[in-house]
Order: C-alpha cells, then sequence, then structure tokens
C-alpha cells in the first residue's frame, strides 16, 4: 500500500511540471495569452459555470447518454458473445454478421445513423450502444471459450447441472475475460459519447458545450471540458479496476 | 485372462459395497479411417475395499479405464459394474482425483471441496461439518480459505482428494495423483493416502507409473501393456500394511515387475519397429 502512495506521488509531479509551464506561456505577452489562457482566468470561469449549473447540467447528461448505452450495449453485447461461446451453432450463424459489421470503424455509422435516428439523445446512445457492444461480445466470447475442459469434467464428474455449472463455473471462470470486455466498453463508452456530442450537437453534453465555447471563442470553457473528460474517465477507470482487483482476487497474477 | 481375486485378501469385513466388476472391456478410439484399439478384452474383479494400483507404459489405456468407470466415457463395449449395477454416466458415488488438481481457481479450498456437495440433500449444517470433516482429514486445517495459487502442488492435491472424498464415494479413482509432484512430497503423500484408505475404506484404484508407490499402496498390481491395451498379468502383494519398503519380498516384487514393464516396452518397441520397417518395404 505504502508503493502505491508513493506511485501516486511520482504521477503529480509531470502534471504540476505542465502546469507551470502552461502559466508562464501565458505571460510571454497578448499573443501567448490568447492560446495559453492565464489559469487564474480558468479558475474564474471554473466557478463561474459551476456555480451556474452549465457545467453540471452537461456533465450529467453526458454521463447519462454514456452509461445508458454502456448498460445497454455491454449487456446485450455480453449475452450475444456468451451465447456464440457456449453454442457452435449460435457462432456459425450469427458470427460472420457480427464479424463483417465490425469491420466498419464507429464514424462509419454516424451519417447512417444521422439519417435514421437524427442528431438527438436516441443517435447519440445508439453510437455508444455500438461503441461498447463490440468489445463486450468479443471477450465475453473468449471468456466462455477459454474455460478449460478438465473443470467441465470435474463438474460432470460431481454431477453439476447445467445451471449450476453455468453458475458456478462459466461465469466466475469467464470474469477476467469479461473485465477485459467491461474496461474497454467503459473506455470506448467514454469517447464515444463525447465524439457523438461533438456530431449530433442538439441537447447538452460535455461535447456540445465545448463546441459551442469554441466558436463564441471560449478557450477556458474549451479547456474545462477537455479536463473535466479527462478527470471523469480516469476516475471511472481507477473504480472499475477497483472492483476487478476484488472481484478476480483469486488470481496470482495483478 | 481370468478374474484373479487375490487369496489373502482379508480386508473386505467392514464394507460390503463397492465392489467393481469389469466384464470383456473393449474400448476403440477412431483415428481418420483406422480403429485403434485402446483397450482389448479387460476383465477384473475389484473387491469392496481393496486397494489396486494399475501401472503399464504409457498409451496402455490405464487412464482410459479410470474415465470409463467414473462414467466420462460411455463408448465401449463389454460390461463394467459397480455393486452388481452397470455403469451408465457420472454418479457421486465414484470419485476421481486427477493428476492435475482442477480444484477451481475462483474458489477457495472450502468453497472447492464444498461445491462437491452442490446436489446433496443435507443441510448446510451438516455440509458444513462434512468439509471441516474433510479438510482435516487430508490435514489442510487452517487453509480453508485460501485460493488454489497460494497452495502447494502437495496441498492443492491433498485439496482435491478432500473434493473427491467428500460424498463418501463407494470407489475412489486416482489418476496418477502424485505423479506430478516433487519425490520427498511424493513420499509423504503416500503414507497419507494409506491412512485416508484405511480410516476410509472405500475401495481404490490409482493408476501410477510409479512402481514402488504401486506396490506400497496395492493389494494388487495390475500390470499392462500396450497396443492394444491388454491386463498383462496381476500380482498380488501379501504383505502387510504399512508396507516396509525393503523387505525382501517387497524388492522382488518390485524387480519382477519392472521386468515385466521393461519386457512389455522392448516388444511394443520391436513391434513398431517391425511395423515402419514393412512399410519401409512397402513404399
Amino acid at each position: 500500500m505504502g508503493m502505491v502512495f508513493f506511485k501516486r506521488l511520482k504521477g503529480l509531479v509531470l502534471p504540476l511540471a505542465l502546469l507551470m509551464t502552461w502559466e508562464m506561456a501565458s505571460r510571454q505577452g497578448r499573443a501567448y495569452a490568447l492560446t495559453f489562457i492565464p489559469i487564474e482566468k480558468i479558475g474564474r470561469s471554473l466557478i463561474e459555470i459551476t456555480l451556474n449549473g452549465e457545467l453540471l447540467t452537461n456533465l450529467l447528461a453526458s454521463l447519462g447518454t454514456a452509461s445508458t448505452g454502456l448498460l445497454i450495449g455491454g449487456t446485450v453485447g455480453l449475452g450475444l458473445g456468451s451465447l456464440m461461446g457456449l453454442y457452435p451453432r449460435v457462432d456459425k450463424i450469427i458470427g460472420p454478421v457480427f464479424h463483417s459489421f465490425r469491420q466498419v470503424p464507429l464514424l462509419g455509422w454516424i451519417p447512417l445513423i444521422g439519417l435514421w435516428f437524427g442528431n438527438g439523445c436516441l443517435a447519440k446512445t445508439l453510437v455508444v450502444c455500438l461503441a461498447s457492444f463490440y468489445p463486450m461480445v468479443l471477450n465475453s466470447y473468449a471468456g466462455i471459450r477459454n474455460i478449460e475442459n478438465n473443470h467441465l469434467e470435474v463438474c460432470r464428474v460431481l454431477g453439476a447441472s447445467r445451471w449450476q455449472t453455468y453458475r458456478y463455473i462459466l461465469i466466475p471462470g469467464s470474469l477476467p475475460f469479461i473485465f477485459i470486455g467491461i474496461y474497454h466498453a467503459l473506455a470506448f463508452s467514454w469517447i464515444s459519447t463525447v465524439g457523438s456530442e461533438l456530431l449530433f450537437t442538439a441537447g447538452p453534453g460535455l461535447g456540445g458545450m465545448m463546441q459551442t465555447a469554441q466558436m463564441a471563442a471560449k478557450m477556458d470553457i474549451v479547456i474545462i471540458c477537455v479536463a473535466s473528460i479527462g478527470i471523469v474517465g480516469l476516475l471511472m477507470n481507477v473504480s472499475l479496476a477497483k472492483l476487478s482487483g476484488h472481484l478476480l482476487r483469486w488470481r496470482s497474477t495483478r | 485372462m481370468g478374474n484373479l481375486i487375490h487369496p489373502d485378501f482379508k480386508r473386505s469385513a467392514k464394507s460390503l459395497s463397492g465392489e467393481l466388476s469389469i466384464q470383456s472391456l473393449h474400448k476403440q478410439y477412431r483415428l481418420e479411417r483406422n480403429y485403434l484399439n485402446v483397450l482389448e478384452n479387460i476383465n477384473l474383479t475389484i473387491l469392496p475395499g481393496e486397494f489396486v494400483s494399475i501401472v503399464g507404459p504409457s498409451g496402455c489405456g490405464k487412464s482410459t479405464i479410470l474415465r470409463l468407470v467414473v462414467g466420462l466415457d460411455s463408448d465401449f463395449q463389454g460390461r463394467i459394474l459397480l455393486d452388481g449395477k452397470p455403469i451408465t454416466s457420472t454418479s457421486t458415488d465414484r470419485g476421481i482425483v486427477f493428476q492435475d488438481h482442477r480444484l477451481f481457481p475462483w474458489m477457495t479450498v472450502w468453497e472447492n471441496i464444498a461445491f462437491a456437495l452442490v446436489n446433496s440433500d443435507l443441510s448446510s449444517a451438516e455440509k458444513r461439518d462434512i468439509v471441516a470433516l474433510n479438510i482435516e482429514r487430508v490435514n489442510l486445517t487452517g487453509f480453508a480459505n485460501a485460493y488454489p495459487h497460494q497452495l502447494s502442488g502437495g496441498m492443492a492435491q491433498r485439496a482435491a482428494i478432500a473434493r473427491a472424498l467428500v460424498n463418501e464415494p463407494k470407489i475412489l479413482l486416482l489418476d496418477e495423483p502424485l505423479g506430478a509432484l516433487d519425490a520427498l512430497t511424493r513420499l509423504y503423500l503416500q503414507a497419507e493416502l494409506q491412512r485416508i484408505w484405511i480410516e476410509h475404506r472405500s475401495t481404490m484404484i490409482m493408476v501410477t507409473h510409479d512402481v514402488e508407490e504401486a506396490l506400497f499402496l496395492g493389494d494388487r498390481v495390475v500390470v499392462m501393456q500396450a497396443n492394444p491395451g491388454r491386463i498383462k498379468r496381476v500380482v498380488p502383494v501379501p504383505l502387510d500394511h504399512p508396507r516396509d519398503r525393503s523387505s525382501p519380498l517387497f524388492h522382488r516384487l518390485k524387480d519382477e515387475i519392472l521386468a515385466d514393464l521393461i519386457d512389455t516396452d522392448s516388444t511394443a518397441e520391436a513391434k513398431r519397429a517391425k511395423s515402419l520397417a514393412l512399410r519401409s518395404d512397402l513404399g
């Protein structure tokens, strides 16, 4: 534990150095101050948009889109991936279609989604669904496939039913892979939330807020948005790492 | 090969169940268009409470016999009867310990052992007592909450033995259970297995590569040979337990069985060389 604390301290060195460089750059004259907004000015804007609720509204909207998409896309992905892993027939029927769809990059779907579902909340959620769907399918499939036949034999010897095998062997046994899937899905869902908000600008969201600020040349707001996106992403990752560390405590490494 | 029963066998007093009878057992594998005879005409009767060791060169089908008896493979000809009833699939009246411990890494020692009782009708309090008893039986007290990766190989194998014993099987099958352990741990666990066998008094069949181990534990030693897998000889071991590894009879039996194994090995080798020569003649 002491080591972790020490590592955290080390991790603070670089951000502090960057902040200092930024501040120094902003004091190099007017031209510089347009790009490198003084930290003090950013701070004042931060207080302002926090107090009038603008930041919170947009942040919550983005989090809402991300979590809805993650929940729906992730759950459907987990279900489909598990079915494909469990039943070769399902894999044969759905596998080829899934793998060809997967070749289309997420951005490639945007025009189609825009045409079909408009540029509002539904379209954004759909993009996020897709983003978290793919990694969950791939990793839950791999999780089921990596269950050792030896372990399934033990289940047969002990007379475990299909459901018991699922509950006690397949689910916990594929959990390491499922967690990799959740890691990826979480990261992709957050990235795609912001991305879709930049492209589908209707409704609240950090992406939209950022774009509006950019057009009004409010550099300070843009920077606050970027920082919030980064910090929220980091917090999500850290809490997931805590959770997986607890649930996968039976593993010898990591 | 007739049904050989060790004449001075005297341990059947307590347990009357657990008699295994294997009758004209054949087993083939299909390799593309050829059939490979894995087991040919195996006949063997094992008395209730008897400990039988099976030794043989690799590929003689000795582990296959255990897989058939435990019910993991039902594709065979002939009959396998446990207390007169034919074996059709797996059942908790037959337990098995594999060479690799096969504990579930996501379960603690306790959970692994308790999982064997997943379909038992016992109350949870009774289950708790039985699991605790079996952990004690294999000397793992204090490690109930450890995960398999925290255990040494010998400890993991002991947990696997406890998992197999927890249902009080009529017959316990041991598929090279000590094969992956270091020599010292192996000696120690041989003594442990013997103690468990004497306390538990169930029928046990152990497949092993180690002739000394087979003699130390077995009331009889079944010597098998390969291509096709069949019983070459059944050697009774008329020595009292626990056995003295340095006794003259022990040594004589060991030498005999080793000679048998080396002999079958060399004939198999000769056969293989012959068939190769034949093939190159044809080619």
